[in-house]
């Protein structure tokens, strides 16, 4: 896989798959088949992925507290006509958008903050979008199109939906994985198995990209109650386990899989009544509210469907890539 | 299954750079005088910029400066970028000769480290081990602590967004010798961290 400079052909990855896939850009498929049964390219990647985190953590918190546009010059110069006001004008959008950065923040705008218990709030504000709120609580009921969600302050809060609505569903699901079925799956390797942490059935979904997890798309074949059988497109068959820590992630949902209990994160506009018409839900079912209060902050980059997905999508694999 | 790597305390997720972006339809707004494209252009790029010049420079000021006068440039040469490159890495390359200007006198340290490239040992040394067990906060420690050079290469493949095409192209060498500079920037990572680890 990777010609070395003496003219013989390694095994291993060549080292711009390794900074390539540390630096969140893409891989073929065939290294990608290659890393998840090589523990000697594993360590050289998480080798790799140990500086380039630390290297984005550098950069989010040199840019958490930059505000770059606000001048501190220690020489004299006069920045005159258009691009003062230039300067200014973007001086002033930076300073606004400084705290949506957080980790990896070069490259991404969508920030999720899981934190204590909740305030209590039905609605609270998303940052970067004034026109939407987020309704967290207890699923209810699901009426229709409609579900009644239970805010930590007890106060029901109805969320309607429309073909539109983006539903995802993550959590303890290996009843979801099923024979034919293609998954896209994230964990570590042993001796050529997979250990499944994330398991995401369906369309692959680029929100669910936490760090760390070599992911390798496929079929399931041979799906028991202990794992299965990954089988690749060029036809490498990868067994990989299962447990009760396996996350399966449903990026697209439907409301009838939804299940009473689960944690529901909504997101969308807010109603004169109190509802909420939701853009996006998610249901979470490895934080099921009587086991877990959580508080929750999002903050995404734009009101675009897209920017909206992918902070929900963020949270469907909260508890596994949230260390 | 975990990752001993990852921060600790809440979560943090990001999601990817907007490609739907038009950077190029900002420049040539910007190129007209549009002040909001160059407002826009500045919330999009700006702190990446700011980013990868702290990282080098290490001072904060300075790097503000730098992050100015590139943006100047910036609005005064927006109509003579012609797309042979990405946005992104039109300006940090415009930021690298702004440092390179302010820098003058400071040559950056020079590290002949293309014999590493593409040449990972089979078996790890202590260095290496060393990279095995840091911890994160660690490795951050250690990166301010690299050379100009290396933090540098490491900012643009990891910190910008930048292909190692891109990341070549900014810095004006080969990809090969891209993946050299990185590998003996990790290598130099490493070096410290063990030094570190053996002091401990």
């Amino acid at each position: 896989m990777n010609a070395d400079p003496t003219g013989t052909r390694s095994p291993h990855l060549d080292l711009g798959n390794l900074i390539a896939g540390a630096a969140g850009q893409p891989i073929d498929d065939r290294a990608r088949e290659h890393l998840a049964g090589c523990e000697h390219c594993q360590r050289e990647a998480n080798r790799w992925n140990l500086v380039a985190d630390g290297v984005r953590g550098l950069a989010a918190a040199a840019a958490e507290t930059a505000q770059p546009g606000r001048p501190r010059r220690t020489r004299r110069r006069v920045l005159a006509g258009p691009w003062r006001r230039v300067m200014l004008v973007a001086g002033s959008a930076a300073a606004a958008l400084a705290l949506l950065v957080g980790l990896g923040e070069v490259t991404g705008y969508v920030h999720v903050h899981l934190s204590g218990p909740g305030t209590g709030t039905a609605l609270t504000a998303v940052t970067g979008c004034s026109q939407i709120q987020l309704a967290d609580g207890t699923l209810e009921q699901v009426n229709g199109s409609s579900l009644v969600i239970k805010a930590a302050s007890g106060q029901p809060v109805t969320v309607t939906t429309t073909a539109t609505t983006f539903v995802s569903m993550s959590g303890p699901l290996l009843g979801d994985i099923t024979d034919g079925a293609s998954v896209m799956v994230r964990g570590s390797t042993s001796g050529g198995t997979i250990e499944a942490a994330i398991v995401t059935v369906g369309q692959p979904f680029s929100a669910v990209n936490p760090p760390g997890f070599v992911p390798v798309q496929g079929t399931v074949s041979d799906a028991s109650t202990a794992g299965f059988t990954l089988v690749t497109s060029s036809g490498t068959r990868i067994p990989v386990t299962t447990s009760g820590s396996t996350l399966v992630v449903i990026p697209h949902a439907s409301l009838g899989q939804l299940q009473a209990g689960a944690t529901i994160f909504a997101v969308g506009h807010a109603g004169p009544d109190g509802t909420l018409s939701a853009r996006a839900v998610a249901a979470v079912l490895q934080l099921r509210s009587g086991l877990l209060h959580i508080g929750i902050s999002m903050k995404v980059k734009d009101c675009s469907p897209r920017s909206i997905e992918e902070a929900l999508g963020a949270i469907s694999t909260a508890p596994v890539s949230g260390g | 299954m975990n990752d001993p790597h990852q921060g600790v305390g809440a979560p943090t997720f990001t999601a990817s750079h907007d490609p739907a972006r038009d950077d190029a339809g900002l420049l040539r707004r910007i190129g007209q005088g549009d002040e909001d494209a160059m407002a826009a252009f500045y919330r999009a790029h700006g702190r990446v910029v700011f980013a990868q010049v702290l990282l080098v420079v290490g001072e904060r000021v300075l790097a503000e400066e730098i992050v100015q006068d590139t943006m100047l440039a910036v609005w005064r040469g927006a109509g003579s970028f012609r797309g042979e490159s990405s946005v992104r890495s039109w300006v940090i390359a415009i930021a690298r000769r702004q440092t390179r200007d302010r820098l003058r006198g400071q040559r950056l340290r020079v590290v002949d480290d293309a014999f590493l490239a593409d040449q990972p040992g089979s078996d790890p040394g202590p260095e290496v081990m060393a990279l095995d067990r840091a911890e994160l906060a660690e490795v951050r420690g250690a990166i301010r602590e690299l050379a100009s050079a290396h933090r540098e290469v490491l900012g643009l493949a990891f910190g910008s967004g930048l292909s190692l095409p891109e990341v070549a192209g900014v810095l004006e060498i080969p990809v090969g010798t891209v993946k050299s500079r990185l590998t003996a920037a990790r290598t130099a990572l490493s070096r410290i961290l063990d030094k570190k680890g053996q002091n401990r």
